[in-house]
């Protein structure tokens, strides 16, 4: 209420001054909100730890919670950039009917080179076909026997886009119109391997979404039953300030900022795991990668991932206590 | 703070009728008593008073104000403006009594400086200034008690409720805490007390209430 402190408990004077605003709304102090806020994060930190067991395993189950998706994000990251960076000059290889003139081979490939989205065509005639086989393949004295060359007449169409996971879908087109061509045999893009990786990218994204969605749901569920307890174990508190003219938003408060604490410091050991596996696991991988390619790096949550992860699961804890909280203050009634 | 109840009625869920037809005046700076059997239905006026429990009949009005208005929203503003002694609602032991007796300023949002200041009061005027460190526990049941009304009259109530205040105390400790009702009494704040002691209330000479059977059967005179 808002009258001055006297330093005896009631007056006439205080009794009468408050008599005429009521019902009264006690005027609305910033700086004060904003102190108490601050009393109430720290408290609710100190009585975390004043059960520190129960607290560390609370906020431990919450981190291997979180760090299984965060851990399955970073794998699926890593992947992407290897694959990313094995963007390589595609080709479109066109095997052409064997019964093809020259001519309208040639006019075919000119044809094709004037797409605007082929950058080169390069003609293999029968002959530079058979001669380049007869070079790597060592089957010099089998084909020298055939009497006729058995090659086709080769397009090599050199498309303007490089093959990567992102432009394989436009490359798989082009192909498929190349391959609608009367003159065209077969059609082949070099990338079968490349869309079997999307495939499987793509699954284990939706299986990591998957799984993160039920671990998220799993911390709700443990922050829930944590904060459960906690409103239990201090049945008494919260009817005495029930009694005494607490708000529901006051006594609610101290267990909101329980489950922040929770939520950010299972988030905090969370991104410590895969901070920590990931270095573990740095050194063979990225010796295993260079098997293939130079200069990789292996990929770890960044700053930016971190103060997401923290983020989520700071607000997943306030969300899971809210829900326990209005749960279950609302069955602490006075009687 | 003046109380005025207008046949007023409390019937619970089970069928069982706490209050029937219950009508008195308290007016603004008042002290009264309210006696009975137990089950009479003192408890139950006292909780209508505190929104603890809302009539099923009548109405109560304070200072002019019919309850049945408040919203449950206004509940925590009304309850600050009343002090209780409840038997039931008693201390947190694991604080001490000077965050016991804080714990009404805290809940008003009242800032650091202002509670140790009140607080301190309260506790000076029960007598137990010395103490505030202690934890309830290792107070006798009489200090208890007063400490139970310091955190009662902390936020300066217009209103004091107290429900068998001197429950399990001896009769010189009942008169001690009788004489502080009193002394909150003289300074202007509405008083009533809920008491079975019909001795005690006799030798304190207030007004009296009588309640059988969730009827008011007296009202006014001394027991």
């Amino acid at each position: 209420m808002a009258q001055k402190p006297s330093q005896r408990g009631a007056t006439r004077a205080s009794v009468k001054a408050s008599k005429h605003h009521w019902p009264t709304r006690s005027r609305f102090n910033a700086s004060l909100y904003f102190l108490q806020h601050k009393t109430t994060l720290k408290e609710s930190f100190m009585r975390l730890l004043s059960y520190p067991l129960a607290s560390v395993m609370t906020v431990m189950v919450i981190a291997i919670a979180l760090s299984l998706p965060g851990g399955l994000y970073v794998v699926l990251k890593n992947v992407q950039t290897v694959t990313d960076q094995w963007e390589r000059q595609s080709v479109i290889t066109l095997y052409l009917f064997p019964n093809l003139e020259d001519t309208e081979a040639l006019a075919l490939s000119h044809q094709i080179s004037a797409q605007p989205d082929v950058a080169s065509v390069e003609y293999i005639s029968k002959e530079e076909g058979l001669r380049y086989f007869e070079r790597s393949s060592g089957y010099e004295q089998t084909l020298s026997s055939l009497s006729e060359n058995p090659l086709p007449i080769v397009l090599r169409v050199i498309p303007r886009e490089a093959v990567d996971v992102t432009t394989l879908s436009s490359l798989q087109a082009l192909r498929d119109e190349l391959a609608t061509k009367p003159e065209v045999e077969i059609a082949e893009l070099d990338a079968q391997w490349l869309q079997r990786l999307a495939n499987i990218l793509s699954f284990g994204q939706r299986f990591s979404y998957a799984l993160s969605v039920l671990l998220v749901i799993a911390v709700l569920l443990i922050v829930g039953n944590t904060i459960r307890v906690a409103v239990e174990s201090r049945r008494d508190e919260v009817l005495v300030m029930k009694l005494v003219g607490a708000t529901d938003a006051y006594i609610r408060r101290p267990f909101l900022y329980m489950g922040f604490w929770f939520g950010i410091l299972g988030g905090v050991f969370a991104s410590l795991c895969i901070l920590v596996l990931s270095w573990w696991v740095s050194a063979p991988a990225e010796r295993l990668i260079d098997l293939y390619q130079s200069d990789f790096q292996l990929q770890t949550f960044n700053a930016d991932e971190i103060v997401l992860c923290l983020t989520i699961s700071a607000f997943v804890g306030v969300f899971g206590a809210w829900i326990a909280v209005n749960r279950h203050i609302a069955n602490i009634e006075l009687q | 703070m003046e109380i005025e109840f207008q046949r007023v009625g409390k019937k619970y869920d089970s069928g069982q009728e706490a209050l029937s037809q219950v009508s008195f005046h308290l007016q603004q700076g008042e002290m009264a008593f309210l006696t009975g059997h137990s089950g009479a239905g003192k408890s139950t006026l006292m909780k209508l008073m505190m929104m603890i429990e809302r009539q099923t009949s009548g109405q109560i009005l304070i200072d002019g104000v019919d309850l049945r208005t408040l919203s449950r929203r206004a509940i925590p503003q009304h309850r600050r403006r009343v002090g209780v002694v409840f038997q039931n609602h008693q201390l947190l032991l694991d604080r001490s009594v000077f965050h016991n007796v804080a714990l009404p300023l805290q809940v008003s949002g009242a800032d650091h400086e202002q509670i140790a200041k009140r607080v301190r009061a309260a506790l000076d005027k029960v007598g137990l200034l010395e103490k505030e460190k202690f934890n309830p526990m290792a107070l006798s049941g009489g200090e208890q008690q007063r400490v139970g009304i310091a955190r009662a009259v902390v936020n300066k109530p217009q209103l004091l409720l107290a429900d068998e205040p001197t429950g399990n105390l001896d009769p010189k400790l009942s008169a001690e805490i009788m004489n502080l009702f009193q002394e909150f009494n003289r300074v202007g704040v509405t008083v009533l007390v809920a008491s079975h002691d019909l001795a005690l209330v006799a030798r304190m000479r207030h007004r009296v209430l009588t309640l059988n059977q969730g009827r008011m059967v007296n009202d006014g005179g001394f027991a």
